[in-house]
């Protein structure tokens, strides 16, 4: 910015030499000064005249928030999360168990229920066994009975057949000499007729 | 259009200002209360009151705070012990600590005019913090064998004081990049923000002259787009850099705890 060299610049203090130069165009020397301090480097961060106080400040929270979280939040945290950690494990460790204890219950009606199964078909095994002998028992006996009344029957059948063999035999004989009679007019006795008989058969 | 920048202005809290001072060595000390001292002042006190309440009554079922508060817990006790290992519990207050702090600073920025995280002295005390645990848990757990992290054993004899020198290096950067990185984030972040809803201000006075002026109504409805995209974003942003930050304090104190382990 041209200053304009008819007038000098006053010297005015800070706020109205900045308004003064706003208004004139001028830029009186000590507000240049000024501006140049207030925008040093551009960013207000590189005021290095506030460094020290930030910083102090800083360090002091820091150190207080270090030793409220050392000595009280993490272990208060740590706590609870560790008594967390145990419930979960001991509620885990109950529920294996009972699940164990639960799988030998399972275990052992299994076993009683093969056991009873494997008594049932030994039972029904021997019921057969001992049903079927019965059954071959009476077998047997009906068996002898019927056996018994077979051979009386063919004894009665053989005994009545010698009985009609001798009958035929003398019949035979009767009708041999009625026949020689009719023929020749002369009998023959019987022990000719029955010789005669047997020799024809 | 408003300024970017002027949300970083660090001012006095009015009745707090208590003038300048010259240190030896440091220089000018402006002491004051400042808004930066507020907003660090805030979220100290929104984390101890988060962390009070989802802890007073720790239940074994937790309710909903708490579940919160054990999440945060968890996934910072899992980080450590992840990566530091064993000893990664003697570690946990200090990152969880610094966690919750940035989380809470780049959070409440999202909802405040001030954002602590984007001030450059805030983010460097951070990082030089942690820079100065890990050297000093590294000189006192290996004595002068902390210099050993600076010794790759694994490269060739001829490199190695030239890989050792580049280590070297890259650790004392470490405070540096760490400081950078967050406040490179928020400052772009909400300066993003600032611009693109200064964009929609001006669009809309514009606009409100009518004619010609009415063109500028779809772009100021597109930087309004822009504001609610870049302010989801710049929530994942202000939890991502916490954590970033927070893994980035465990790998360096891994480092050191484990030196020469082999991990």
């Amino acid at each position: 910015m041209a200053a304009t060299p008819s007038a000098p610049p006053p010297v005015l203090p800070v706020e109205q030499a900045v308004e003064y130069a706003a208004e004139t165009g001028h830029v009186p020397a000590n507000a240049a000064a000024a501006a140049a301090e207030h925008d040093a480097g551009g960013l207000p961060q590189f005021e290095f005249q506030h460094w020290a106080g930030q910083a102090v400040y800083l360090l002091i929270l820091f150190a207080i928030l270090y030793v409220l979280v050392a000595k009280v939040f993490a272990p208060r945290l740590r706590r609870v999360i560790d008594e967390r950690a145990e419930t979960v494990s001991s509620a885990v460790a109950t529920a294996r168990s009972v699940q164990t204890e639960a799988a030998a219950q399972a275990d052992a009606a299994k076993a009683d229920l093969e056991k009873a199964r494997a008594d049932a078909r030994a039972t029904a095994a021997a019921a057969k066994a001992r049903v079927a002998a019965e059954i071959q028992a009476r077998q047997a006996e009906e068996e002898a009975i019927v056996a018994a009344r077979v051979a009386e029957a063919e004894k009665a059948i053989a005994a009545t057949r010698d009985g009609a063999m001798v009958h035929a035999a003398s019949i035979a004989s009767d009708t041999t000499r009625a026949i020689v009679e009719r023929l020749t007019g002369k009998a023959p006795t019987a022990a000719e007729a029955d010789a005669a008989v047997k020799g024809a058969a | 259009m408003a300024d970017p920048i002027h949300q970083f202005q660090i001012t006095p809290l009015p009745g707090l200002d208590f003038g300048e001072v010259t240190l030896p060595v440091i220089g000018t000390v402006h002491l004051a209360f400042t808004n930066s001292h507020l907003a660090m002042t805030l979220a100290f006190v929104l984390v101890i009151a988060f962390l009070q309440v989802s802890t007073s009554r720790a239940q074994v079922v937790p309710g909903r705070l708490q579940a919160a508060g054990e999440t945060m817990f968890g996934m910072i006790d899992n980080l450590a012990q992840s990566i530091i290992g064993h000893d990664g519990r003697k570690y946990f207050p200090f990152v969880f600590t610094l966690f919750m702090l940035v989380l809470m600073m780049n959070l409440l920025g999202m909802f405040l005019t001030f954002t602590a995280t984007s001030q450059l002295a805030v983010t460097a005390t951070f990082g030089v913090l942690t820079f100065a645990l890990v050297v000093i848990i590294g000189i006192a757990k290996n004595g002068l064998g902390f210099f050993g992290l600076f010794w790759p054993t694994s490269a060739p004899l001829v490199l190695r004081p030239v890989v050792g020198l580049i280590e070297f290096f890259s650790f004392l950067l470490r405070p540096v990049t760490l400081a950078l990185r967050l406040f490179g984030n928020m400052l772009g972040g909400h300066v993003a923000l600032k611009i693109f809803a200064g964009f929609i201000v001006s669009l809309m006075g514009v606009a409100l002259a009518g004619g010609v002026g009415l063109f500028a109504l779809p772009v100021a409805a597109l930087s309004l787009g822009m504001v609610v995209a870049l302010t989801a974003l710049e929530f994942l942003v202000a939890f991502l850099q916490a954590f970033v930050f927070a893994v980035l304090a465990c790998i360096y104190l891994n480092d050191v705890v484990n030196l020469g382990h082999g991990h």
